[in-house]
């Protein structure tokens, strides 16, 4: 099952038939509570403001609260009904929010014995995900990064890592981009020895000593300069986005260059910094209102910079749609 | 894909071969900034010695990339074209970290939200307090920039105009800072000093006068 399901990630990678598919926008970033949500609340209803079909999802189904941040009080379905079969289209499931060309689906109501989707119903999603009939398709995941956030990460374009500048987060972020690589690197891998290396090198106490990417590069290219290859343009494709959020000084907003440094220092990782978003007590008020910050104070610092950050998506789809450009 | 021991001094710096003096020095406190031993982006990364073997390969980039002749030989060995002036007026595109993921590779120009805020209209010190916090830049840099006392610029954008000197000094501080943070110093200067004519720094002036 686990082998369909990384066959599906891979083709849905490298799809490219030509036809309209809404750009797929996972955002993650290890920890809870970095602002994710309010972050692809507002991104979505920037993009959505400026005229594009957008729908936000929310991935977390332990712990929904996307629709909070849009404005949908009480979502009458949800994910939820997805992953327990109720419902098998999920273009059934979108939600009007206050925001024209903003849908939201929720996560609402799951079941608490078993809220995560079974793989086979983790493949479908990830399907019609890419079936939704929009220009954006944001994908709010949870926290943590255990399988099925992984993969929700990888089946994306380009993945977005929401990060504060703490040190939990920003120890969390590291291992979200370590996990994310090494399972697409794992996918990337022909050989199964060198799959087998890959998933010793995911444990971080691993008997060989490999701690980076860089270092399990350096141990394939030994050992196969084929699956060498291979790595370096798995790793060339790669590329997070960070966006830094409720950053208060100069020195946070600097942190995310550091990051970037880091990544591609040690991890031999391209991490674009796509933006910041700076602490604004208005961010705070729309989240008790229950509505975008940037549909409630437009004017404020913070929607400023994310509408910033919305263009900069635009921007960025518009000068490369290829797979290769894709995180 | 190289690793650290194998990078040059540019890599190291994270900039080019074409960068200025200013996107060397740049780099350079990013790299002092990143690769400290209390560094928030590094501490959970780095192993026992990674961060002090940076810093002493940063502190060898930058001794030979900040010393024109120097950096002229090392160029030369590097088999990369050197540019005519080290100093160009204007940067080259944006390979290097920058101050402002948002805007150019300069922090004192600001492309991508002139759209959103074109500086035009009238100006208060929070106005500039933000344009300032876009350019990811602290009082103390504009201080060093401008050679203002960070304890007035602090002043200008709390509009603390009874602490502020006279008019003449204040306009002057008003507009090298607008011009640090990328915005047309004269035009800004304007604006402000009405509201500082109008408050304690106008009723100043006017004892001033008076008592005269």
């Amino acid at each position: 099952m686990g082998d369909r399901l990384n066959k599906l990630a891979a083709k849905l990678l490298n799809s490219s038939d030509g036809s309209h598919r809404a750009r797929l926008i996972p955002v993650g970033g290890g920890k809870g509570g970095v602002g994710k949500s309010f972050v692809v609340a507002n991104l979505a209803a920037s993009l959505a403001r400026l005229g594009h079909r957008v729908v936000a999802v929310d991935g977390d189904l332990e712990g929904p609260n996307l629709h909070t941040c849009v404005g949908v009080p009480r979502p009458r379905v949800s994910l939820a009904d997805f992953v327990a079969q109720r419902e098998e289209d999920l273009g059934k499931l979108l939600l009007d929010t206050p925001i024209p060309n903003l849908h939201l689906i929720a996560a609402t109501d799951g079941n608490l014995a078993t809220p995560q989707p079974t793989q086979s119903r983790r493949v479908h999603l990830m399907r019609e995900l890419r079936e939704l009939d929009a220009d954006f398709v944001f994908f709010d995941l949870g926290a943590g990064t255990h399988a099925a956030v992984m993969d929700y990460f990888m089946i994306g374009d380009e993945g977005l890592i929401v990060i504060a500048p703490e040190p939990t987060s920003v120890e969390n972020a590291y291992g979200f981009v370590r996990a994310a690589f090494y399972r697409r690197l794992r996918l990337a891998m022909a050989s199964h020895d060198m799959r087998k290396i890959v998933t010793l090198a995911m444990d971080q106490r691993n008997e060989r000593g490999i701690r980076t990417p860089l270092e399990l590069l350096r141990e394939i290219q030994m050992l196969d300069p084929a699956e060498g290859a291979r790595f370096v343009e798995t790793m060339h494709a790669f590329h997070p986005r960070i966006v830094m959020n409720d950053v208060r000084t100069a020195d946070d907003i600097k942190l995310g260059f550091s990051i970037q440094s880091v990544c591609r220092k040690f991890f031999g990782i391209e991490a674009e910094y796509l933006g910041y978003v700076n602490h604004d007590e208005s961010a705070r008020r729309s989240v008790c209102a229950r509505r975008p910050l940037i549909d409630v104070y437009p004017r404020s610092d913070a929607a400023i910079y994310i509408s910033r950050i919305a263009r900069k998506l635009l921007a960025n789809g518009a000068a490369g749609d290829s797979p290769e450009g894709s995180a | 894909m190289k690793s650290i021991s194998e990078q040059n001094h540019y890599e190291i710096l994270e900039t080019h071969p074409t960068a200025t003096r200013e996107e060397i020095e740049r780099a350079y406190r990013l790299a002092l900034a990143t690769y400290s031993d209390d560094s928030l982006a590094g501490y959970s990364v780095f192993a026992e010695g990674d961060a002090a073997a940076l810093r002493e390969r940063v502190e060898m980039a930058y001794r030979v990339l900040s010393d024109s002749r120097m950096r002229s030989e090392y160029d030369a060995t590097l088999e990369i074209e050197p540019e005519d002036e080290l100093p160009p007026a204007e940067p080259s595109a944006p390979l290097v970290p920058v101050e402002d993921p948002m805007g150019s590779p300069v922090p004192l120009h600001h492309d991508e939200f002139t759209h959103l805020d074109d500086g035009s209209g009238d100006f208060d010190g929070e106005r500039l307090r933000h344009f300032r916090i876009r350019c990811g830049m602290e009082i103390e840099d504009i201080a060093r920039v401008t050679k203002i006392n960070p304890t007035y610029l602090g002043f200008i954008e709390e509009e603390r105009f009874a602490d502020l000197p006279d008019s003449v000094y204040v306009r002057g501080f008003v507009t090298a800072y607008a011009n640090c943070v990328g915005l047309e110093g004269r035009s800004v200067a304007a604006s402000y000093m009405k509201r500082f004519d109008k408050g304690d720094g106008g009723r100043r002036k006017g004892r001033f006068f008076e008592s005269r």
